[in-house]
């Protein structure tokens, strides 16, 4: 067990007052107003800087900011702590400073320019040791200024091996983390998904399952199946369910067995604290606790396992001004303090808010990859989108490709890229598999030779490992045909097991990209209001967002509505009103709404339930329902919007009713915020998804919502306090 | 989220009586969006047991004591059972007292599963089920029938796809000659047998010794009438005596009736105590000794390896043969509704022997949809109808159910008295509203729906879990 510093203990320099930066550039001369500005316009533009204002347009102001930092000493940068927005040192930015101070001593009177010249000139035992001197913002300044052949040239010399069971990160090796994820945590989902995985050389890292429900009962099974399926397939690796950090921790405590303990990080307190529901003390003790009872405790070098990514700070709105190199890299020095078994990024999940496009992913994962190998962490990669960002299967394949060239530890295993929880797209074990024979890597080596054992993998003449013949065969683990038959009627997106050399069948990557296809245009659609007029009269309003695009990439704007929009409505003495919008899929609202509508309306008016004539507005977010309820003085919104589709060209119809239930009544308000602890609690949630013709048919979801209506009409709540009251009083909660 | 439940399979036969217990999870499924069955693993089998006959009745005290041994070994709890079965099939359930074992059944479980006698076609659709359904998913283009032969009776089923299409059910069996063991020493004789023994010239009774040539020709005699419905060859069946052991007529597939018009043969699959031994020789062990259960089972199993069956009986092997019945009853008994039903009245549940009275379609005229109303409002308690909207259309759906509150409002339906629509589609919720004018029409109604259309006299419903409640059919009718 390693000694963790106590926060007090470690020296951080006071805040100091913001200084400007300016630079003479021809004839113009370019000035950055503080440190934040500085580092925000010396990175490459992407969508998230952009919207936070960081980002500069021209070419020429980057590479103005890239001059002024690359003169800038380490010095200057540990002097100049990044405050908070109140102007202090979180714990975050301290624990970051906790550095090796003979390290740092080395090169404090370095420029940044220089130290990017020494790490290329310096062979990697020194580059690792210098790293530990430095903090995340210095390790993000270095990032801006190298190029992609520097990102990858400079992390490829960094080793920063792990051990737990199999030992992760050594020369010539590429592991993989086996993602079985399932929507509704089904074990025997579960089980065909981590058989599939394993017959492919997966999950040599970790078979790590994201939990569709976490309790910690939930999370107790789902450990408890995995223990069972390892032990069954005697796959030399360990398990992990990647619950919040209080979850596992409750789960130790019942003694199940909690192998690798995850927890999700942010590069600033305030996301922390008021997101992820973690702070440095929660983690320090998680640690330890894993170091006294965790039951790889006598053979694991490290046992905790962290996940990052760009931006998820700047999408809650607390970044505190910094922009999302510098925050992710603020994660890895977070990440450092806890010798971690793993650390993985996933840049890409968010969408196009953060990053926009393949070119920004890519590059965002290169810097994060180089930032978290030098800062002293074990990196694996999970370069990944979703279908309504301009991200492509193709962009995250270059990305593995330049990745894996840099030495990245690991790769995700997700079935066909699909993740059937996440509903985003991330690597597979094909993936995994055709780079470690474009690369020569291998597995794990206590893994390897598990594989040799079961035929996964052999070697030929030469001596060279290849597939087995058994390598892409689930069935091998199975007990029988009518197991099997049972295991793939539970799992999802499931396209076939055939595959050509290490590549899925191209059959199966047909049917993978047209479900994608479909999924992208289900996205960009445009309502079509005249249609849609058609089905019943309708009142069209408009938000912010005026084009598809400024939607997509600003989640804001269609949460709120336009300035006309806002004359318009004014207060009517109605309990209901209707909004529908087209939201993650226009597709969704055209294909249900026939059905759905004509039966909400009659239901409504069977229950003499009074309703505006419905309103329709293109390019709204869920929040756009609040605005909506206050200008017409409603007491509930009944949202019909188009979900974000996943990798099923089906469920890119599928549509979502949110139950948007102003809390008008001042002991209702009461209620609410003792209830939910929320002081400034003004709406309640409820919400039924998967309305769509392979789930929940429309003409069905049409009478489940008057149901529904009706019950938070008479109990004036909605969410968890309305399914509460249905509880006590023994009805049946509807299926959300 | 999901819930734990119990299920329940009683089989008592002519010749043996056994249980299974299980447990399982009520658990939505991602794929199909419908909650099912997950994890379900067996916690009691029972030991086959002879079922306790005395004086050509069952032996009631016996089985009763049987019963209670049984629920107190598997920890079966009544409040606990989702669904299951018990069933008398064969000659028990022509004895005179078998009713009396129903009652018994239901005093100590309820009406939390269903107890039945007498129901040939569930039989054989359950020792389809059962045996050889998952081997018929296996071979998905082609035919599977299944004989189940057990004491009293040889349950036929065909199936495609692990669907039962056809079914039949013919008196023969082991047990209508019961022997001493070890010998053709004539015990005690069914009626069916004495009719056969006429009919062959066996001019014996009980306390007399069958010769070998009469063991052959009541074995052949058996096998023939056998081979006979396989083929639908009625000019044999037709016979006196061929008609006596026929209980319900099995009306095979012509190639022009085959679902795929292809018309193949059938593989043949084997359950029940006669199939179990089938297998069993053909898996290398020796026959028992001659007449070692005190029947001409053993006979009867010789000859179907001397068959031209035998190709089909060694290539296809179905699951627990030789307790078919049972595995039917526990697993494939009970259908799990969706899980947004018309549901007003969840209190009314259980609801037993419901009659099914009939069908409402979209091609059904006013005047029919009227008359089924009224019909299902003359049953005592209440009555199910079926309801085929074809489609989740919701003009479709409305105008049905408008169609449907019309005659409930014009034949003023009882009040106090069930209306259960059953309905295949995902409408519960939607149709149920319709048929109330959104709750105006004051009518017991529920509308169970994602269930399926079965062709059966009767149907249970059980008390909702997980927002599903279980569906039974029994009394079937083909």
């Amino acid at each position: 067990m390693i000694a963790l510093t106590p926060l007090e203990q470690i020296p951080v320099p006071a805040p100091k007052p913001e200084r400007t930066y300016s630079i003479q550039c021809f004839e113009r001369t370019i000035t950055f107003a503080g440190l934040k500005r500085l580092l925000g316009a010396a990175d490459y533009s992407k969508a998230g800087d952009r919207n936070a204002g960081l980002a500069v347009d021209g070419e020429t102001e980057r590479e103005a900011a890239r001059a002024i930092l690359s003169d800038l000493t380490l010095e200057h940068l540990y002097d100049h702590p990044l405050a908070d927005d109140q102007g202090n040192v979180d714990t975050v930015m301290r624990v970051n400073y906790a550095i090796d101070p003979s390290a740092f001593g080395a090169i404090a009177t370095m420029t940044l320019g220089e130290l990017k010249d020494h790490l290329l000139r310096s062979p990697g035992a020194e580059v690792a040791r210098l790293g530990r001197g430095l903090t995340g913002v210095m390790a993000a300044a270095v990032a801006k200024l190298c190029d992609v052949h520097e990102l990858i040239y400079i992390a490829r010399k960094i080793l920063r091996p792990s051990k737990a069971r199999t030992q992760l990160g050594l020369p010539g090796t590429l592991s993989s983390r086996l993602q079985p994820n399932h929507p509704a945590d089904d074990l025997r989902g579960i089980a065909l998904l981590c058989y599939w995985g394993l017959s492919m050389g997966a999950g040599d890292a970790l078979m790590g399952l994201n939990p569709a429900i976490d309790t910690v009962e939930n999370v107790s099974a789902c450990l408890q199946h995995l223990d069972k399926l390892r032990r069954s397939s005697g796959a030399p690796t360990q398990i992990c369910v990647l619950s919040h950090v209080k979850t596992q921790l409750a789960c130790l405590e019942r003694g199940v067995p909690v192998e690798i303990l995850f927890q999700s990080l942010a590069g600033t307190d305030r996301t922390n604290v008021s997101e992820f529901d973690i702070s440095v003390d929660l983690l320090d003790r998680a640690y330890r606790s894993m170091a006294e009872k965790g039951p790889l405790r006598d053979i694991a070098k490290q046992f905790m396992y962290f996940e990052t990514g760009q931006g998820s700070e700047f999408t809650y709105g607390k970044h505190n001004g910094i922009d999302m190199t510098t925050t992710e890299a603020l994660c890895y020095g977070l990440a450092r303090r806890y010798d971690p078994f793993m650390v993985n990024n996933v840049t890409g999940f968010i969408g196009p808010e953060t990053h926009l496009d393949s070119f920004e992913m890519v590059l965002a994962n290169l810097q994060d990859h180089f930032m978290g190998k030098l800062l002293g962490v074990p990196m694996g990669m999970a370069p990944c989108y979703t279908l309504h960002s301009h991200i492509t299967l193709e962009g995250q394949q270059m990305a593995t490709e330049l990745l894996t060239a840099a030495g990245a530890n690991y790769y995700m295993d997700v079935g066909l890229n699909t993740d059937r929880m996440l509903a985003y797209f991330d690597t597979s074990a094909h993936d995994d598999q055709t780079l470690r024979e474009i690369h020569h890597k291998l597995p794990a080596p206590e893994y390897l030779d598990w594989g040799f054992s079961r035929g996964i993998f052999a070697r030929d003449g030469n001596g060279t490992v290849t597939r087995g013949p058994t390598w892409g065969d689930p069935r091998q683990f199975g007990s029988s045909d009518a197991e099997f038959r049972d295991l793939l009627a539970a799992t999802p997106a499931l396209y076939g097991f055939e595959s050509a050399g290490p590549r899925p069948a191209n059959r199966v990557s047909r049917a993978v990209k047209m479900n994608q296809g479909v999924g992208r245009e289900a996205i960009r659609a445009e309502l079509r209001v005249e249609d849609l007029q058609k089905i019943t009269p309708m009142r069209v309003i408009r938000t912010e967002a005026n084009t598809k695009e400024a939607h997509l990439n600003s989640p804001a704007l269609g949460a709120r509505l336009s300035a006309e929009s806002k004359r318009m409505l004014t207060p009517e003495t109605l309990a209901v009103q209707i909004l529908i919008s087209d939201g993650l899929s226009a597709e969704a609202v055209h294909y249900n709404m026939k059905d759905l509508l004509p039966v909400l309306l009659d239901g409504l008016a069977g229950r003499r339930i009074g309703v505006g004539k419905p309103l329709l507005a293109p390019y709204g977010r869920v929040k756009l329902a609040e605005p909506v309820a206050e200008a017409l003085d409603a007491e509930l919104i009944v949202y019909l919007i188009g979900e974000r589709p996943g990798g099923d060209a089906l469920a890119s119809r599928s549509l979502s009713a949110y139950f948007v239930y102003q809390l008008k009544n001042a002991e209702v308000r009461r209620q609410a915020v003792q209830a939910s602890g929320n002081a400034a609690i003004r709406f309640e949630y409820t919400v039924i998804s998967n309305i769509y013709s392979g789930g929940l048919p429309p003409a069905e979801a049409g009478a489940v919502i008057v149901e529904k209506v009706g019950d938070i009409l008479t109990h004036q709540a909605a969410g968890n306090r309305l399914e509460a009251m249905l509880k006590k009083s023994g009805s049946a909660a509807t299926p959300e | 989220m999901s819930a734990a439940v119990q299920l329940v399979g009683l089989d008592f036969g002519t010749t043996t009586m056994s249980a299974v217990v299980a447990e399982g999870r009520l658990a939505r499924n991602a794929v199909t969006g419908r909650t099912d069955l997950d994890s379900l693993e067996e916690c009691y089998r029972s030991e086959m047991l002879f079922t306790p006959i005395v004086d050509d009745k069952i032996d009631e005290a016996a089985v009763a004591r049987q019963l209670d041994r049984w629920l107190e070994l598997g920890g079966v709890r009544a409040e606990r059972i989702f669904g299951g079965g018990a069933l008398l099939t064969g000659l028990t359930a022509q004895r005179d007292n078998a009713a009396l074992l129903v009652t018994l059944i239901r005093a100590r479980l309820g009406n939390a599963l269903i107890a039945t006698a007498d129901d040939p076609c569930l039989e054989s659709w359950l020792a389809f089920m059962g045996s050889c359904a998952e081997l018929s998913r296996t071979l998905p283009d082609r035919c599977v029938l299944n004989l189940d032969i057990g004491g009293g009776t040889t349950n036929l089923a065909l199936g495609q796809a692990g669907e039962v299409l056809r079914t039949g059910c013919y008196f023969v069996g082991a047990r209508h000659v019961q022997l001493k063991p070890g010998s053709y020493h004539i015990v005690r004789l069914s009626r069916y047998a004495r009719a056969l023994f006429d009919h062959l010239g066996i001019r014996k009774d009980v306390a007399a010794t069958l010769t070998d040539g009469e063991v052959a020709g009541i074995i052949t005699y058996y096998f023939d009438l056998l081979t006979a419905a396989l083929g639908g060859d009625r000019r044999i069946l037709a016979e006196p005596t061929a008609r006596l052991h026929e209980q319900v007529a099995f009306r095979t597939l012509t190639p022009s009736s085959s679902p795929r018009g292809r018309g193949e043969k059938f593989a043949i699959t084997l359950s029940g105590g006669v199939g179990e031994l089938v297998y069993a020789h053909l898996d290398g062990k020796p026959w028992p000794a001659t007449t070692a259960f005190g029947d001409l089972g053993i006979d009867l199993a010789r000859r179907f390896v001397t068959s031209p069956f035998v190709d089909d009986l060694r290539r296809y092997r179905p699951a627990s043969a030789g307790r078919a019945t049972v595995y039917g009853l526990l697993r494939h008994s009970t259908e799990i509704s969706g899980s947004t039903l018309y549901l007003p009245n969840p209190e009314m549940l259980p609801l037993a022997d419901m009659p099914i009275v009939g069908t409402i379609t979209l091609m059904s005229s006013d005047a029919d949809v009227s008359e089924w109303i009224a019909l299902a409002g003359r049953c005592e308690r209440g009555a199910c109808l079926r309801v085929n909207v074809g489609s989740h259309d919701a003009a479709a759906v409305r105008a049905l159910g408008m169609r449907i509150a019309a005659a409930l409002a014009t034949r003023s339906f009882p009040s106090a008295r069930a209306l259960v629509l059953l309905v295949s589609e995902n409408v519960g919720k939607v149709l149920g509203q319709y048929v109330t004018r959104w709750g105006a029409l004051a009518v017991k109604l529920m509308v169970i729906d994602e269930v399926p259309p079965r062709n059966a006299q009767y149907a249970r419903i059980g008390v909702p879990r997980q927002q599903v409640v279980p569906v039974s059919y029994y009394g079937l009718n083909e």
